[in-house]
């Protein structure tokens, strides 16, 4: 019997890893980068590739010093925009920065994950509008914890009936990220592609470029629409937010 | 007629050398088996404590651990942790998760104790007393020798068990229940038995007792 025991138990031996930021987040090769900042954000960073998640379809690369020096006063000045208070209702204290962030084959900007409080963004995704990434990103957090502040079925009915958005934003080609001259209720092609997309591209929009939105929403009622009911869920989480 | 051979000079000074060494290695073997050796042992009754209802006395294999508990920091996990303490349900459980240098674990009182060790459970017992509400506190440092409430992964499941760290891990702030501090014996805690390569520990180092300084 004793032996046995013994024996599951060498089976079931779980090798250390002495890492205490794995064993919060689940993710390796992380070290602290700031730890300290006014809205109780952490930033940690990726000092070796790392693959996660089912099948490990979450890959990530470690970060270039050069690189990252270049881009963290960005990401820091974008998220200073948040309050510690708002960040905690969305579930966020902690941004991973690593580089080339893959999700199953596609490469994306950022992957929130509320239950983790974590936020893992790609430095070198899109830099043209890397600042706007960032806060489409944090709305993917806003609505995962805030469901039902942000309806997709009320806000896809703000659309022409005649619109229907794809399956899912990877399986459409509407990727373009540019703002759009004429926008008749959607700012980018990408916005076209699901309604949470869509409202991350508002979101980021409102975050990086607000005034430009106040002046579009003059001329597009759908906009005007989607935009209030995008403030309106967010003074319910935040009134200082936007 | 046998002709009797005289050691030279040499040859004595290479016997007294091999019996010196001889007698240098068994002392060693003995001496550094006692892992207790050269531990620090506190005299309580020689320490005037400020707040004597808040001190908790771990006793194990090298002497005692001298704990300052934070009431006004975590009241409610506080006053959880007394009253294991003062039901003697720590008593015999074993720190089965040690990671060198890093941190002790204990405190699974169901499947973690002297008389009952069950390793394909250990880390999952409870107290019977129900799980209690994370008490996180952003403004403390779980610098080397600090307690906390271990939890599952999910917030708002601290029961029984309870972690000292031996070393600052910067990143549990605001991440664990603070339960209080280390004040005497933080190198007594560093003997304890690793798993070495192993998270969890095979045939454990366990809290011989645990008890108020009041109750003393």
């Amino acid at each position: 019997m004793r032996i046995l025991i013994l024996l599951l138990f060498c089976l079931n031996i779980t090798y250390v890893n002495a890492d205490e930021i794995y064993n919060l987040l689940k993710i390796p090769n992380l070290e602290i980068f700031k730890l300290k900042s006014k809205n109780n954000i952490r930033y940690l960073n990726t000092n070796n590739d790392f693959k996660i998640g089912v099948d490990d379809n979450i890959t990530c690369n470690k970060t270039k010093k050069i690189n990252l020096d270049k881009k963290f006063p960005v990401i820091e000045k974008n998220l200073s925009l948040y309050n510690s208070n708002f960040l905690k209702k969305i579930q966020l204290k902690y941004i991973v920065l690593c580089e080339d962030l893959f999700i199953s084959e596609i490469n994306t900007g950022g992957i929130p994950d509320t239950q983790k409080r974590t936020l893992i963004l790609d430095i070198n995704f899109n830099q043209k509008y890397f600042e706007r990434m960032i806060h489409h990103e944090i709305f993917h957090m806003i609505q995962s914890s805030h469901q039902n502040y942000f309806d997709e079925e009320l806000f896809s009915k703000l659309n022409e009936p005649n619109f229907t958005y794809a399956e899912c934003s990877t399986c459409s080609d509407r990727l373009n990220l540019d703002l759009y001259e004429n926008t008749k209720g959607f700012l980018t092609e990408y916005s076209k592609s699901i309604p949470s997309e869509d409202m991350a591209e508002i979101f980021s929009f409102l975050m990086t470029n607000k005034s430009k939105v106040n002046e579009i929403i003059q001329e597009d009622n759908i906009l005007k629409n989607k935009v209030e009911l995008i403030k309106s869920g967010l003074s319910k989480i935040d009134n200082n937010i936007l | 007629m046998i002709k009797t051979v005289k050691a030279s000079l040499s040859e004595k000074i290479l016997f007294i050398f091999l019996i010196c060494l001889g007698i240098f290695a068994f002392t060693s073997f003995f001496l550094l088996k006692n892992k207790c050796l050269s531990v620090k042992e506190v005299n309580l009754e020689k320490v005037n404590f400020p707040d004597p209802e808040n001190i908790a006395i771990m006793n194990v294999e090298c002497g005692n651990v001298v704990i300052e508990l934070y009431p006004e920091i975590s009241p409610n996990s506080v006053e959880r942790f007394k009253t294991l303490i003062n039901k003697g349900l720590y008593d015999g459980s074993a720190f089965y998760k040690v990671i060198d240098n890093t941190l002790v674990q204990a405190g699974d009182l169901e499947y973690g104790k002297k008389e009952y060790l069950d390793y394909s459970k250990i880390g999952s017992g409870k107290s019977k007393l129900g799980t209690l509400k994370s008490e996180l506190n952003d403004d403390f440092e779980f610098t080397e020798g600090s307690v906390g409430f271990a939890r599952s992964t999910e917030f708002n499941t601290e029961d029984s068990e309870f972690f000292i760290t031996l070393k600052e891990i910067p990143i549990y702030q605001g991440e664990y229940t603070p339960l209080g501090k280390v004040i005497y014996g933080l190198d007594i805690l560093e003997r304890i038995k690793t798993g070495n390569k192993a998270i969890y520990v095979l045939r454990p180092d366990f809290i011989n007792s645990f008890k108020m300084l009041n109750a003393n």
